[in-house]
């Protein structure tokens, strides 16, 4: 386990190992809770427009911003030696790779890649060609959160919670979806979610979860709701299933087939473990009980995935996956799946990986839920 | 004004046939079939993602809310969507578009190739491509693998109009989008003035917005007296005088934005700054030239220095876009033209005072300038 502190120590060394006097680690602006946002991972700073962070070979660095007039925020939240805000990427970094006398020979990035094509292009001239990508160093670095990092999911968790209860009350027949999701977004912020990614639909029969629209919630209506919020820069995702009115016997009993998986799941993922194991695991659950067909797209999609932006790691949870599962990995674990008496059904809880298997972050493990029609 | 880009654009959208007809897509993609039969290009791409995604928006009305979505549109023939996200997302994204083959992106063969091999001739086969500038290297990797040698890449964005005449049917949505945002504004004003703190006044806009059905919605807000503007930081209690907050409301995929300001005491700053605005207001007319509106604006602003954030420009034009360019700064040289729309904001800093802005939003009518929304009046300042 690597603090935010460590990680650039942990570069420096990566960089005298190999001999080189930089790694550059960029990113696009876009945050993707499915993805590990390398500046952030490297100055804990989330920036709002594109932004790069140069780690030296002497573990000093420097974290460029735009638009320029973020300086001052990112400059107070950054454990980088310095934050310089510009309008101009390629020319602030530039001057940077001077003032750290950078030999652009001897450099590294990591999420080049992901900026758009005409800012590379700049970038690429202002480094004097294409420096080799390592796009992985980052989100191997974080791949098991930092303590501090734990106690942020921990809280984000909380919040998921707390927003989940906050729809159990809120929640009416006659309410458009984006009613619901406008308040359980602004519920969740208020107890300090910086962002959330939140899909909350509803069907009397559903083929996936999607974000909310103008459908008018009815009695007998599945509601799916995937609750990601972030707290400082963790995301915490809970998938959750509710039913207005009385939920069939049926749909309790294939419910309850979802909640075995996730129950079996769980002891699996011990550290040690593989991913392809962890996830047959679950899917021997659905063909035990004869759904083997429907273990695959578009009736369920992954098993769970890593949660950005620190680290995705271990990346989703297929059944092709050889990732090894390591103490302190976090990420969400969810046997959501189709099944054609119900239709889809969600059920999933963020998990750290511990020596007795994953331990869901969360107090209340998903259960079946009913409001009033 | 940037904001820090959410997770995923969560708010309900979809194509309005009702407000936005198929035949509207047919008058917007002629301009492309214009520039396909010039150029003898056979087909053109058009590349947006959940941040960049303007030109997507106009010629196909879909925005992503995550990741990136292409248009392949042939110069004859049936045009196609392809989106990042999976298979199973697809019936969710068909009703945000007018195009009816959508496809997830995620099979590239199946999606991309196959619809290139349609295109299939003799020789080098041009394509054009829009909004290329901002797809991500990867992605434009994955592209040129697929086009080998036998087709090559023309960037089309320089020859689309820079500036374009709204039909009244996009104003009537830019109109709505403003009263979106002027509601917005008003619940920020209103939840500060009874006591609430910065950041809880933004959430109070933000919730505004999203319980009337908003797209999307971008806040910041100051907690250093109007000095600077911060994303979202979670210390909702605290209280600072003078209030400056940001509020960008999307709706029906128009973008209305506006800043607020307010103070418990006498204000000279704001005033200055509406003085500004006034100034910048008076001289919306068809014609006018751009540099003498932001010399006006910042005239009145005297002694006053333009505020930081507002990047030494007063304001450009907004749409289906936060910035459709267009921007009012000391050096520019362009004439406002009749059926564009503008988002002004005049505000400036003072060490004893803090920083205040002010906005409106403008739409230039062959008739003159029709304010849509302005900042609310801070009665007590």
């Amino acid at each position: 386990m690597v603090s935010g502190e460590g990680r650039l120590a942990a570069t420096a060394r990566y960089l005298e190992e190999r001999g080189l006097d930089a790694l550059v680690a960029f990113n696009n602006g876009q945050n993707s809770f499915l993805e590990s946002n390398a500046v952030f991972v490297l100055s804990g700073v989330r920036p709002i427009g594109e932004s790069a962070v140069l780690v030296d070979r002497t573990g000093t660095a420097s974290l460029i911003v735009t638009p320029a007039w973020d300086e001052a925020r990112a400059a107070a939240q950054s454990r980088t030696q310095t934050a310089i805000g510009a309008d101009d990427l390629p020319a602030a970094l530039g001057h940077t790779l001077k003032a750290h006398r950078v030999d652009s020979s001897k450099l590294v990035t990591v999420g080049l890649g992901t900026l758009g094509l005409a800012l590379v292009r700049r970038i690429e001239a202002a480094l004097g060609g294409t420096p080799p990508a390592q796009d992985d160093f980052t989100r191997n670095l974080a791949r098991v959160r930092a303590p501090e990092e734990l106690e942020a999911a921990r809280k984000a968790t909380w919040i998921a919670e707390r927003g989940y209860e906050r729809m159990l009350e809120f929640v009416r027949p006659g309410m458009r979806e984006f009613e619901l999701a406008a308040e359980l977004y602004c519920c969740m912020k208020e107890l300090g979610a910086e962002d959330n990614f939140l899909l909350v639909s509803a069907s009397q029969h559903n083929l996936a979860v999607r974000a909310a629209g103008r459908r008018m919630l009815d009695a007998g209506d599945i509601i799916l709701s995937e609750i990601t919020p972030c707290y400082r820069g963790q995301y915490a995702q809970i998938c959750r299933t509710t039913v207005i009115g009385e939920p069939g016997a049926a749909l309790a009993e294939k419910y309850a087939l979802l909640q075995d998986a996730m129950r079996r799941g769980q002891e699996a993922a011990l550290p040690g473990a593989r991913v392809r194991d962890v996830c047959k695991t679950i899917d021997d659950c659905f063909r035990a009980a004869g759904y083997g067909d429907f273990c695959k797209p578009p009736f369920m999609r992954v098993r769970g995935h890593g949660l950005g932006v620190t680290s995705d790691r271990p990346g989703d949870l297929t059944a092709d996956s050889d990732t090894m599962l390591e103490e302190g990995m976090v990420f969400v674990m969810h046997p959501n799946q189709y099944l054609p008496e119900t239709g889809y059904m969600m059920c999933g809880e963020p998990v750290v990986i511990t020596p007795g298997g994953a331990e869901a972050l969360s107090q209340r493990m998903a259960t079946l839920d009913a409001v009033p029609a | 004004m940037r904001s820090v880009h959410p997770a995923i654009i969560i708010g309900s959208y979809g194509w309005d046939a009702d407000r936005l007809p198929r035949d509207e897509f047919q008058l917007r993609i002629s301009e492309l079939n214009r520039l396909m039969d010039e150029r003898g290009w056979k087909a053109m791409l058009i590349h947006g993602d959940a941040r960049d995604h303007g030109l997507l928006a106009y010629f196909t009305n879909f925005i992503p809310r995550l990741r990136w979505a292409m248009a392949l549109v042939p110069r004859h023939g049936e045009p196609r969507l392809l989106i990042s996200m999976s298979s199973r997302d697809m019936p969710a994204m068909k009703p945000m578009t007018w195009i009816a083959d959508v496809r997830t992106g995620w099979d590239w063969a199946g999606g991309f190739d196959q619809w290139l091999a349609g295109l299939a001739d003799e020789g080098d086969v041009g394509l054009g491509t829009i909004g290329f500038d901002v797809i991500s290297a990867d992605l434009f990797r994955a592209v040129e693998r697929s086009l080998g040698n036998r087709f090559h890449l023309d960037d089309a964005t320089p020859l689309l109009p820079r500036e374009r005449r709204l039909r009244p049917r996009e104003l009537s949505l830019t109109r709505d989008a403003a009263l979106a945002v002027e509601g917005a504004a008003a619940a920020i004003l209103r939840t500060w003035r009874a006591g609430g703190g910065n950041e809880a006044a933004a959430l109070a806009g933000e919730r505004e917005a999203r319980a009337k059905a908003a797209q999307d919605v971008r806040t910041l807000t100051s907690l250093d007296r109007g000095l600077s503007v911060s994303p979202f930081q979670g210390r909702l209690a605290e209280r600072v005088d003078p209030l400056l907050a940001y509020v960008a409301v999307q709706d029906s995929g128009f973008w209305g934005e506006l800043f607020v300001s307010a103070s418990v005491r006498p204000n000279p700053l704001r005033e200055r700054a509406e003085a500004g605005l006034a100034a910048a207001l008076a001289a919306m007319v068809p014609g006018a030239l751009a540099r003498d509106i932001f010399a006006r604006a910042t005239g009145a602003m005297a002694p006053y220095p333009l505020h930081p954030v507002l990047s030494a420009s007063i304001g450009r034009r907004i749409g289906v876009s936060l910035d459709e360019g267009g921007v009012l700064q000391s050096a520019s040289d362009a004439r406002l033209e009749p059926g564009s729309v503008y988002a002004l904001h005049v505000g400036g800093i003072d060490p004893a005072q803090g920083g205040a802005i002010v906005s409106a939003m403008v739409a230039l009518t062959p008739r003159g300038a029709e304010i849509l929304c302005r900042s609310p009046s801070d009665q007590s300042g």
